[in-house]
């Protein structure tokens, strides 16, 4: 297709093939030229061969046909009166919208240089209880080390740009119970590290519902994973707030070495979330370690919910399965409430929400799924991955909403997302966001906070979710963002918009997302060129094994990366045309090489044991 | 003679109102229908009674004499004899000419008569320049009147040598009125390619005309503006050819004056009847006409009844369909792949078929290229064997320039009529875009 202007001077470089027709006596311009992007997939059929052509940049100066030559026709030294010579052998920066990843120069962005024998001039405008220590060595003028300003809690901002203090806005802690055994018993309670569940608590989950018809509960211990389930809808932390804390702050208590798994079907078998489920041997449908997924050891207190037939597509059918799970969580919930501090580990697990001023301020945006059906979250309940007190994504019109990255950790989100599981979210995935701890901890960042944007289902509630995120990150003024996303197709178009709606505000941006070779970028534009492939796939797939292509520590660190290296200003190279693993490999192995750390990388479905399904469909 | 019918929605607006009942007796030219929005007066064609009016016609069955006198419009200015005669633009949209003259150029603007007949095939907007050109320039000169246009301009193709030395002829002494030659490629005659041919202003698709000092009117609609005024009459006539599969072979039947609310079957059987085995019938070009069925009447926009060559059957293959702003619509298209028997598996539009606020597409620069390749690299992507183009000819061309060898079986919208009037198929570009305003200067025929 013809291109603009614009598009003709970015691709001053690449050869110059005429799109259309064009009689002799035409001055060239840039209406005449065929997009560059598209070369590669016709040298590909054989339809365009650029050997010998002259580059864009060479012809757009009055260059005029002595020939009249067809479309796709190369334009030669001998069809044209006149061309420019080649400037130099710069390379053109490429930007392209692309769904494989990109390599990052991997240098930590430059730490502030220290001030040698400068002046070091502090102003506060407004403020008490300022405490500022300087080193001794200051009134000499020889000062190695920067001038350190710590600035008591609740003061004005005391406006020295250079470093300053880190500062803890909140904390939360997990206090840890470590649950043995799994039984029933008379009553919900927990003693002696085992969880007791109440013998019948079935019926009131059941009672709870009006779409639910039935509700089995199978505890599956560790030496029993080799059984059947039906499509896995949820894996939940089993978790409650101490005292009056909120979610975000505070503590937490949370039971160890057990969780809660939901699923189910309707009333006729069909899958909730029939068209890409996690049905079968739970052994081999479970990417076992990944954030959202169980890991191997733990035991699993499994809901098979039935709901009413022909619901399982339909929203208040998802929904009721997971609120009469909730009815047994709950009920956990307010056994761990009573027990005693002492049977707790000892040592609280803590996490602070720290600011770092003066560092790269950045912001994480989780688009999260908000089509409606099973694609729906539950956001700030009043407990950890509860339902009560929570208002659905749906409901809110899928717009932007600010929360702490404690928050995320505190199981804020429960996430009610199945089709396509391999690379959907669960809730348990929030509980360990490995993009929102690499940011928390990074001492080179200043993470100001985590977005969540529902994915609605129609393009015009797309883009208008979108341009309020874009605003949203304006007002925020950020150094950089990231943007997660879960699943693939339908949910690209927002996301890719997302990218757009930052990158057009100059903000450099990082894009998360399952692409591999089915889930290939649908749409694009300009300011995708920094992406990161969440896929762990051997053949790049949707595989259907739970969490199999979420977002790892491993990708969270590329990510990372490359956003720093964008920050700081440097390209990040072009993909290359196919999806190839080598590129993500690579770009570890410069990140390993850089900060001296070794890299862990997760393993993929091929460490499972093979299922039918698996051999069947896909592998 | 067979019943007339008369369509209340005979063009762009809403649909016209009765104002005669059932048992009326009519006359040629009497006022049957007035317009509730934008529209134009509709008049019985023929002698006879009213004998139904039903939601979308109103149906007259003919007397056996009908003697040539008719009712006439009342006197007026120009302007005021136009909008009471119901012209409207012949070309084929059909908005209502006194509306469109009704502007104030105060002698700073252009009426341009498109002479270019540019649907392939048709032949009375030529026929007509050839017999009877004084009428038409006295239109001319009426319409700058009424618009206070100084200048016309004349786009015809420069194919028409007969037509086309008479009007050089005829306006050799009007210093204000001159012609413009266009080359024999589609879409020539539509509106902005009009203006930017003659005046070389490109206009955007939500533009009119009007925004480059210019009207732009079809030649037969310049006689039928002629006729309102000198003679009074009122608009219930059309000329239209008819061509095609039909007995006596393929030439173009030209049908001057046929009353408004005449049959398909009646036309078609002036002239000489279907030859045999067909595959549709036509009202209107072959890129922007519909199917149609022989009991259709014809109304003042229809410009051709055309018969098709049977359809080839392809057996349900996967098609994939290109659709052009120059052509037909995707409903068309949809409509032509099914008669076809091809099974629809990839859409693409043109780049440059813009939609409009209502809905249509327009063309961003009607007639130049922006490319296809990309398009055809889905067709072949989406595992497409043959491919349905509604394209103008350039477009035509820049498909068959990468379509062919990427294994895309490339069929144009117009094909079955174009073998059934004997034009060559739109395919690959023979032809040059400019043409020489010598008239005697002959065009570079590529050799490609």
């Amino acid at each position: 297709m013809s291109i603009t202007a614009e598009t003709a001077k970015q691709h001053a470089n690449d050869p110059a093939v005429l799109c259309c027709r064009a009689e002799e006596g035409t001055v060239l311009a840039p209406s005449n030229f065929e997009d560059p992007a598209i070369f590669p997939d016709l040298i590909d059929s054989g339809l365009l061969n650029t050997d010998g052509a002259l580059k864009l940049g060479q012809v757009l100066n009055g260059s005029k046909l002595t020939k009249t030559v067809d479309s796709l026709t190369p334009i030669t030294p001998d069809i044209i009166d006149k061309y420019d010579e080649l400037e130099g052998e710069e390379e053109a920066p490429a930007e392209e919208a692309a769904p494989a990843e990109e390599a990052p120069v991997a240098a930590p962005a430059a730490t502030l240089a220290p001030v040698v024998g400068g002046t070091i001039k502090l102003h506060i405008g407004e403020g008490k209880n300022i405490d500022i220590e300087l080193p001794a060595g200051l009134g000499g003028g020889a000062v190695a080390a920067p001038a350190a300003a710590p600035v008591a809690a609740g003061a004005a901002e005391a406006a020295a740009p250079a470093e300053q203090e880190e500062k803890v806005v909140r904390t939360l802690s997990r206090r840890h119970l470590r649950i043995d055994k799994v039984e029933r018993g008379p009553e919900t309670k927990i003693e002696n590290h085992v969880l007791y569940i109440e013998e019948g608590i079935e019926e009131k989950a059941v009672e709870s519902e009006k779409l639910v018809q039935s509700l089995k509960i199978d505890v599956i211990t560790p030496d029993n994973y080799h059984t059947y389930s039906e499509t896995i809808m949820d894996i939940q932390p089993i978790a409650t707030k101490e005292g009056e804390a909120e979610l975000g702050e505070g503590v937490t208590r949370v039971l160890d070495g057990v969780l809660m798994v939901v699923s189910g079907t309707d009333a006729n078998g069909v899958q909730i979330g029939e068209f890409g489920s996690s049905e079968g041997y739970i052994d081999e449908n479970m990417m076992w370690g990944r954030p959202g997924a169980a890991d191997k050891g733990e035991t699993l207190i499994k809901t098979e919910v039935v709901i009413d037939a022909g619901k399982n597509m339909e929203r208040p059918g998802p929904i009721a399965a997971h609120k009469a799970t909730d009815v047994i969580t709950d009920a956990i919930r307010k056994a761990l409430k009573k027990v005693d501090e002492s049977e707790f580990e000892a040592d609280l697990e803590e996490f602070k929400q720290v600011r770092r001023p003066g560092k790269k301020k950045v912001v994480v945006i989780k688009e999260i799924m908000g089509q409606g059906a099973m694609h729906d979250n539950f956001l700030f309940p009043v407990e950890p991955v509860g339902t009560l007190g929570a208002k659905p994504n749906v409901d809110m019109g899928n717009v932007p909403i600010a929360a702490s990255p404690l928050e995320v950790l505190d199981g804020c989100i429960h996430a009610l997302t199945c089709i396509g599981p391999a690379s959907k979210e669960m809730s348990r995935h929030y509980w360990r966001e490995p993009l929102v701890l690499e940011a928390l901890h990074d001492p080179e960042l200043d993470l100001c906070g985590v977005i969540f944007v529902g994915s609605p289902q129609a393009n015009s509630e797309k883009f208008y979710v979108s341009r309020r995120l874009g605003q949203m990150v304006e007002l925020l003024d950020v150094d950089g963002a990231f943007v997660t996303t879960e699943g693939f197709g339908n949910n690209h178009v927002d996301f890719v918009t997302h990218i757009e709606n930052i990158g057009k505000r100059g903000i450099p941006v990082v894009g998360f997302s399952f692409c591999a070779a089915q889930g290939a970028l649908v749409v694009g534009n300009k300011y995708c060129n920094a992406m990161i492939d969440n896929n762990k796939s051997m053949s790049g797939i949707e595989n259907e094994v739970l969490e199999c292509n979420t977002l790892c520590p491993e990708d969270a660190v590329r990510g990372v990366a490359m956003l720093k290296a964008e920050m700081a200003g440097e390209e990040v190279k072009a993909p290359e045309r196919k999806y190839n693993v080598n590129v993500k490999t690579n770009n570890l192995e410069l990140i390993e090489k850089a900060t001296g750390k070794k890299i862990e990388t997760v393993e993929n479905e091929q460490s499972l044991p093979m299922s039918e399904k698996r051999r069947e469909k896909y592998d | 003679m067979e019943n007339l019918q008369i369509l209340l929605r005979q063009h762009v607006g809403k649909p016209c109102a009765p104002v005669v009942k059932v048992g009326d007796k009519v006359k040629k030219g009497t006022l049957i229908a007035e317009p509730t929005g934008l529209g134009a007066n509709i008049f019985s064609s023929a002698y006879g009674v009213v004998e139904d009016i039903t939601d979308d016609r109103i149906i007259i069955k003919p007397d056996d004499e009908q003697p040539d006198e008719y009712e006439k419009i009342p006197e007026g200015t120009p302007l005021e004899m136009v909008k009471a005669a119901g012209v409207v633009g012949m070309g084929g949209a059909g908005f209502p000419t006194g509306i469109k003259l009704d502007t104030h150029f105060d002698g700073d603007g252009y009426i341009l008569v498109n002479a270019s007949e540019c649907e392939p095939g048709l032949r009375h907007n030529i026929q007509q320049m050839e017999d009877e050109p004084e009428k038409v320039l006295k239109g001319v000169k009426y319409a700058m009147e009424i618009s206070g246009a100084n200048k016309a301009i004349f786009a015809i193709k420069k194919k028409n040598r007969k037509a086309i030395e008479k009007l050089d002829e005829l306006i050799k002494d009007e210093p204000n009125i001159s012609r413009h030659l266009l080359a024999d490629i589609y879409p020539e005659g539509e509106e902005r390619a009009v203006v930017r041919s003659c005046l070389g202003i490109e206009l955007e698709p939500s533009q009119l005309p009007s925004a480059a000092r210019a009207v732009v009117i079809n030649s037969e609609t310049c006689s039928r503006i002629a006729e309102a005024i000198d003679e009074r009459k009122p608009s219930f006539l059309k000329n239209l050819t008819v061509r095609g599969k039909l007995n006596g072979g393929n030439e173009a039947h030209v049908f001057m004056d046929v009353p408004v609310g005449t049959s398909v079957a009646d036309l078609i059987e002036r002239a000489g009847g279907i030859d045999g085995e067909y595959g549709e019938i036509t009202m209107g070009g072959a890129f922007t006409g519909h199917a149609t069925t022989l009991d259709a009447p014809i109304t003042k926009t229809t410009g051709a009844i055309l018969v098709s060559m049977p359809f080839v059957d392809l057996k349900g293959a996967k098609l994939g369909i290109l659709v052009c702003a120059c052509g037909g619509n995707l409903e068309r298209m949809e409509d032509l792949a099914k008669k076809y028997n091809g099974t629809v598996t990839h859409v693409c539009y043109c780049k440059q078929a813009q939609e409009q606020k209502n809905g249509t597409r327009k063309c961003e620069r009607p007639g130049i290229c922006p490319g296809q390749v990309k398009n055809n690299l889905e067709f072949k992507k989406s595992g497409c064997e043959y491919i349905l183009i509604g394209n103008c000819s350039d477009c035509s061309n820049t498909v068959m320039a990468s379509g062919p060898k990427m294994g895309l079986k490339v069929m144009h919208m117009t094909d079955h009529l174009m073998r059934a009037v004997g034009h060559p198929l739109y395919r690959t570009l023979r032809v040059s875009k400019e043409v020489d305003q010598d008239l005697n200067v002959a065009d570079n025929i590529e050799n490609n």
